[in-house]
């Protein structure tokens, strides 16, 4: 099976990428891909859900601040769902970068955030 | 074999009418003067040829024929029922016939009229006659004598045999192929049913094969042995499977479709598919099988199989267990070998409402789980207790998978061949080193692997879930690094080496033989905050060979 793997849905104008598996060095890149050419210009914004996840390095912490500068120059928003005892959020805290990400405890709080009518 | 002269036969023998082109003949009624040769034609009934392929009694059948008539050439062709066409099917003398795979059609040409009107026809002379098939005259055959091959009733093909030389085929040699003839058509029959079953049985071979894995997943703590014997008379449908599931877990299948053949081998194919797409979906064993189990109730046909499906955590050894009906795995190769007790369960397919037995358990590393199915230890007037027990005995203090999949196979399949057939799995969870010692090609895919077997030497060294997966990202970060700047001509290689002190620290040392650059970027520098923040202290060593990190932390009590 594969280390990591996204999935895609639809929310009212925003795309949902959820990562499951592993995210590290050897598959960032290719994630990081899929979420970008998956999303479209009309999407205002995308979440993605880190809920599931089970690893998460530098690597990935890295594929999350690129996505955000990517759909920046679209004018687009990303909010992460990243639940205080999942294995993303030790690595944000032990990274030290908690603070500068938007990071949301649900789902449905970080598709508000991001949703037009929001 | 030696071409008997005409003109000196071994018995006076009267001269078939000819005519000109073809003459039908009407069935002689002749005691055959006993011979070797007559005796080998009567013999083509026997019982020890009916086991041969269709193409092998042939070959008997033509030589037997060439022998007792001395002749150029004997061909056999056969009805095909679907295009009403007579196919060359097996010749001597005449190989060009079936090379060329000629077909004749019923009613035309010489082998067509005998098939058509079920006459032997003689043709003393083959420059006068209607002979369809070029073959025959460039070959240069001058006479022809042919009969139908006839089985209750119906045709199945055309013999016939021929001369190089101008040839005045006899009564005797008509009634000796008249007993070629009679003795080999149902022979010919039942080979052909012979041949149909044994290519079912390929085609279900060669479909189960393929549909074994190939490989069996290594990975960090875990070794597996595994083996399929097919019974000795096909195929069976049962299977066994091992995949990766996510989080390092792996999922350990067995099953046995009921049934043979084509149908329960194609059965097995589907259940296998099934029950590895709903392990991978993250279900729990007991849900997957009840999946598996509503799968089976979804066919057309009625189905039934037992399978039990374990998912095994290397980290810590922790075993969940479901069966449907399976028989009781077993633990050996540690302190206390024994048979898995399992609550009985319907198996799959066998109730509208069927539910499975679920049981956790851990195996101590060293400890190896075998499943297998019932073909292994299923003997006639033995109870299946009996033989589990004599099974663990045989097994118990195997520690090495392979040797006990040998062991298995080698004292509990009969020499005489198996009448069901057998899958056997063994993992085991593998004694936890004292001091990790890992050496890999500096490639980002060989990431994973590292965190499995550290994490796992973390927990058996007293490590919680926790603090576990902290080391092991800070660890991850130090080997990316050294994955990152790899610099070398020559493929390049890290090495990690993890060990504790006394005093319960923990120290992992990453050396690569790449030149040391300073972090790079925002990325690097988080890779190094986090051991940082990790680890109590953090040493870097850089020389001309290679750099060297050395990490250490104290494991909470």
């Amino acid at each position: 099976m594969n280390l990591g793997d996204v999935r895609f849905a639809q929310h009212a104008g925003v795309l949902l990428a959820e990562l499951t598996g592993e995210i590290d060095m050897s598959n960032a890149e290719s994630i990081r891909q899929a979420i970008v050419e998956t999303t479209s210009n009309q999407e205002a914004g995308l979440v993605v859900d880190l809920s599931a996840l089970q690893y998460l390095d530098s690597a990935g912490i890295q594929l999350l601040f690129r996505l955000r500068e990517q759909l920046r120059t679209r004018g687009q928003g990303l909010a992460l769902v990243i639940p205080a005892d999942s294995a993303s959020n030790d690595a944000l805290r032990l990274a030290g970068v908690t603070p500068h990400l938007d990071t949301f405890q649900t789902r449905e709080e970080a598709l508000g955030s991001v949703s037009p009518a929001g | 074999m030696g071409w008997m002269s005409i003109e000196d036969p071994p018995f006076p023998d009267p001269p078939l009418p000819r005519g000109t082109g073809q003459a039908v003949l009407p069935p002689v009624e002749l005691d055959l003067a006993p011979s070797e040769q007559v005796r080998l034609l009567y013999s083509l009934s026997d019982p020890a040829l009916s086991e041969l392929e269709l193409d092998d009694f042939l070959n008997e059948l033509l030589a037997r024929v060439q022998e007792a008539l001395s002749v150029d050439t004997v061909a056999i062709l056969l009805f095909d029922e679907a295009s009403q066409q007579l196919v060359a099917r097996a010749a001597r003398g005449l190989e060009e016939e079936v090379d060329r795979g000629v077909r004749i059609p019923i009613g035309r040409g010489f082998a067509g009229r005998i098939a058509a009107e079920r006459v032997a026809i003689f043709i003393a002379d083959v420059d006068h006659a209607d002979i369809l098939n070029p073959i025959l005259r460039r070959r240069g055959i001058r006479s022809l004598l042919g009969i139908p091959l006839i089985v209750e009733g119906s045709l199945i093909g055309v013999l016939h045999v021929g001369s190089l030389s101008p040839r005045e085929f006899g009564q005797t040699d008509l009634a000796v192929l008249q007993v070629a003839a009679s003795r080999a058509a149902p022979g010919i029959e039942r080979a052909q049913l012979v041949s149909a079953l044994r290519h079912e049985q390929r085609v279900a071979m060669v479909l189960q094969r393929s549909l074994l894995p190939k490989n069996l997943v290594e990975t960090a703590g875990v070794r597996v042995g595994a083996r399929y014997v097919p019974a000795s008379d096909g195929v069976g449908g049962d299977w066994y499977d091992m995949f990766e599931l996510d989080g390092g877990r792996l999922g350990i299948a067995i099953g046995d479709v009921v049934g043979h053949g084509v149908r329960a081998a194609s059965l097995m194919g589907q259940l296998r598919t099934a029950l590895q797409a709903y392990a991978l979906q993250g279900s729990e064993p007991g849900r997957v099988l009840a999946l598996v189990d509503r799968f089976v109730q979804s066919l057309p046909e009625f189905a039934m199989a037992t399978a039990a499906y374990a998912v095994l955590e290397p980290d810590t050894g922790r075993v969940e267990l479901a069966s449907a009906g399976h028989l009781p795995p077993l633990v050996v190769g540690g302190e206390n070998p024994r048979v898995v007790e399992l609550t009985p369960a319907p198996p799959l397919g066998a109730f509208p409402y069927g539910h499975c037995t679920e049981l956790e358990m851990t195996l101590s590393p060293g400890e190896t789980l075998v499943f297998y199915t019932d073909g292994l230890i299923e003997r006639p007037g033995i109870p299946l207790t009996h033989s589990i027990d004599a099974m663990l005995e045989l097994l118990a203090q195997e520690t090495m998978v392979e040797d006990l999949c040998q062991l298995a196979i080698q004292q509990l399949v009969p020499v005489a061949g198996l009448r069901d057939d057998v899958a056997l799995i063994a993992i085991q969870n593998t004694q936890v080193p004292d001091e990790l010692v890992l050496d890999l090609p500096a490639e980002p895919r060989v990431l994973s692997e590292v965190r499995r077997a550290l994490r796992r030497w973390l927990r058996h060294r007293g490590a919680d879930r926790e603090q576990a997966a902290e080391i092991t990202l800070a660890v991850n970060e130090a080997c990316a690094n050294a994955v990152e700047h790899a610099y070398s001509p020559a493929p390049a290689r890290f090495t990690v080496h993890a060990q504790t002190r006394d005093d319960g620290a923990v120290t992992v040392t990453v050396r690569d033989s790449g030149r040391w650059r300073a972090p790079r970027g925002e990325h690097r520098g988080r890779g190094l905050t986090i051991i940082k923040t990790v680890m109590d202290e953090v040493q870097t060593n850089r020389t001309p060979l290679g750099t060297e990190v050395i990490m250490r932390k104290r494991l909470r009590p």
